[in-house]
């Protein structure tokens, strides 16, 4: 008897079919599942990791008592509802003003709990709870959508979170890289722009021209430069913006230059400087609108230098290819003056980033 | 992974000496930032500022 009539061959054969047939999205649910789960349960241990970091922090520098450190558990589940946008007329001041809100709460209640910190391990707390925080609102997130595809038995709803936990681990990964370094005070690959401008900024006076942003005025053959950065060494990226409108109210600027890192496509290499045009500043975008509304109204034109790195490099620390970087910058900057503008001119030099472990 | 090597990052301070301009590099101190004039240059009289501060991955 050959095998094509065996009756055990056929059922071998045509089982099979029939499960694939009827059970297969099934199966596929079966595998994916297994693999975001192995993803989830990476984000819990990112999330507790942190969560502990900081209570470690606060109790060992800031002999905060245990108390007071239930209210850490409230800050991380803190949300923030964005304003309406049906009608985005006006939007961008209800974002700052939501989002300074929150800022100013953190800053009161981390004040609170030790009245006696400093500025500058204020800054390191607040940024460590806002890592915290934001972990933790990756797993919740990560977790419902999972748990939503698996209660509704659904394959379709599960295949957006397999496209997109790959990007999700590398950002939450980053994130949990980060700790030591702000907990340090050490520099981040963010931190280049205030890197480049603090060093133009000593020795010479600074002042104090909006909230954690410092301000410098010198003079490089016969044009005036206004030099601006967060205030640090604190872990902030300061005001920018408002310290624009500070300095316009005042003075006449007739260029800008803002220095800052950028996010390297894939195949390009970390650490290369590019030159271009508009306001090179990430975040929300509040103080890039505000930036580019100024400059709009005044007619002064924008000139930008970043320094490209991966969203791991800017937000842990500095790597030497891009620290390496901050001299050819500044020449860059001095090139991109004297080619720009003429000689009795204003330009306004803007480092733009996190300034943690860079005074001025 | 098995044959994945394990990274060790090495925080490191590059000192330059505000007169002579000798580059040291040492091990990251708690406390050291950016620009800090942190101690006497071994070379001269000057003394040294904090340049760079970065992290050094080696396999292992």
């Amino acid at each position: 008897m050959s095998d094509d009539s065996n009756p055990l061959m056929m059922l071998i054969w045509i089982l099979p079919i029939i499960l694939f047939v009827f059970y297969g999205q099934q199966i596929q649910l079966f595998v994916t599942s297994r693999e975001i789960k192995k993803g989830i349960e990476k984000l819990n241990s990112f999330r507790e990791e942190s969560k502990n970091e900081l209570i470690d922090y606060l109790q060992k520098n800031l002999k905060i008592q245990n108390d007071s450190l239930k209210k850490i558990d409230r800050f991380l589940d803190y949300f923030t509802i964005m304003p309406v946008d049906m009608d985005p007329n006006g939007i961008v001041d209800k974002v700052q003003h939501t989002v300074r809100s929150r800022e100013d709460y953190t800053r009161d209640h981390v004040k609170a709990m030790s009245p006696g910190i400093s500025d500058l391990e204020l800054t390191k707390v607040q940024t460590l709870l806002e890592i915290a925080s934001s972990l933790q609102m990756i797993y919740k997130i990560i977790n419902h959508m999972f748990l939503t595809a698996k209660k509704q038995n659904n394959y379709p709803l599960i295949l957006p979170l397999q496209m997109i936990l790959p990007f999700i681990m590398e950002q939450a990964e980053a994130m949990k890289d980060a700790i030591p370094a702000f907990k340090s005070g050490q520099p981040v690959g963010d931190g280049i722009g205030p890197m480049v401008v603090g060093k133009m900024m000593l020795e010479h006076k600074k002042e104090n021209i909006a909230f954690q942003t410092s301000l410098t005025k010198i003079d490089f053959e016969g044009r005036k430069l206004f030099l601006l950065k967060a205030e640090g060494p604190g872990s902030t990226v300061g005001r920018p913006a408002d310290a624009l409108e500070a300095i316009i109210s005042e003075n006449k600027l007739d260029a800008i230059i803002m220095i800052d890192a950028a996010l390297k496509m894939e195949g390009e290499d970390s650490a290369i400087t590019a030159q271009g045009f508009g306001a090179a500043i990430g975040g929300i975008g509040i103080e890039r609108f505000q930036i580019e509304a100024i400059a709009t109204s005044k007619k002064i034109p924008i000139f930008s230098i970043v320094v490209k790195q991966s969203i791991k490099e800017a937000i842990t620390l500095m790597t030497k290819e891009i620290a390496d970087t901050a001299e050819d910058v500044r020449g860059q900057v001095f090139e991109m003056i004297r080619e720009n503008t003429t000689s009795g001119q204003s330009v306004l030099i803007i480092g733009v980033g996190n300034t943690a472990g860079v005074p001025q | 992974m098995i044959f994945s090597k394990k990274k060790i990052t090495t925080v490191c301070t590059v000192e330059q000496c505000v007169k002579c301009g000798t580059l040291t590099k040492r091990k990251f101190h708690d406390g050291d930032v950016l620009f800090k004039e942190s101690s006497k240059c071994n070379s001269c009289d000057g003394f040294t500022r904090i340049e760079k501060i970065f992290g050094e991955t080696v396999e292992q």
